[in-house]
């Protein structure tokens, strides 16, 4: 595998969708490659950037037992 | 009337998967009450329609299918109303910031307010945005999301590639506005 082929498959190898197979490969590369490792890292930063800012939303407790009695 | 047990468990794992449905109502609609409307309106149409409901299979997915398709006919009217994104080409936040010598580019997400990412978030547009919500936010497969928006798991790959480049080119523009990164510089700007 080259940086290229790394790049094009980071996105899956971010969100774990490859095989195992291509997860290997690709994890074999990231291990000798300095810049893909450190690209890699920083989209995973991103991803978990964002997840952690936009799960701070929770639904309020008022809306939360308002459904409740609705539902029973 | 009592309700079945049946029907308490179905209210109860439905229940359970309230704040998502919330973030994402929150996310596609930008407007809390908006958001408590659409995401009421969800729960009565999975209770008037419980009896699809496969036991066993993703609740979360298809609680969130019929609340974005909720969203999509009646927050949003027509499907075609989505606008594009617009073309950022292949912009890659950490090829930019390493190439303008903010080392080490994973700082610069430290220093981005969560507000301003959230902001980017709101700012994709909406079939960008609930892949992101469904992928990024809640964890789902490819496969699930697929199914939940009803794509293939291509166009779902596709827009979420989309998707996060442009979020990070308006995390970028917003880091250069508030002095977090200096476009075209070498130096990294120290927050205030």
């Amino acid at each position: 595998m080259n940086c290229s082929d790394c790049s094009e498959k980071l996105d899956s190898y971010l969100d774990r969708e490859l095989s195992n197979t291509e997860m290997l490969e690709l994890q074999l590369h990231l291990e000798g490659c300095p810049p893909c490792a450190d690209n890699y890292e920083f989209q995973a930063s991103m991803k978990r950037l964002v997840k952690v800012c936009c799960e701070q939303d929770k639904a309020p407790a008022a809306f939360r037992e308002k459904l409740r009695q609705i539902l029973s | 009337m009592a309700e079945s047990p049946a029907q308490t468990a179905f209210a109860e794992e439905a229940l359970s998967h309230l704040d998502t449905l919330y973030r994402g109502a929150l996310r596609l609609t930008r407007d809390p009450d908006s958001a408590q409307d659409l995401v009421q309106e969800a729960y009565l149409r999975a209770l008037r329609y419980q009896h699809s409901y496969q036991q066993g299979t993703n609740m979360k997915a298809w609680l969130f299918a019929i609340m974005r398709n909720l969203f999509w006919d009646r927050f949003k009217g027509s499907r075609k109303e989505d606008v594009s994104l617009d073309d950022v080409g292949e912009f890659v936040l950490y090829d930019k910031l390493r190439d303008e010598g903010a080392k080490p580019e994973a700082d610069v997400l430290d220093k981005l307010a969560a507000s301003e990412v959230v902001a980017a978030v709101e700012q994709l547009p909406p079939l960008h945005r609930e892949v992101v919500l469904l992928v990024d936010v809640e964890g789902f497969s490819y496969k699930d999301a697929a199914q939940t928006l009803g794509v293939p798991i291509g166009t779902v790959m596709s827009r979420l590639h989309r998707a996060r480049q442009q979020l990070q080119k308006s995390l970028y523009d917003y880091a250069v506005e508030s002095g977090i990164v200096r476009a075209n510089g070498t130096k990294e700007v120290p927050q205030q």
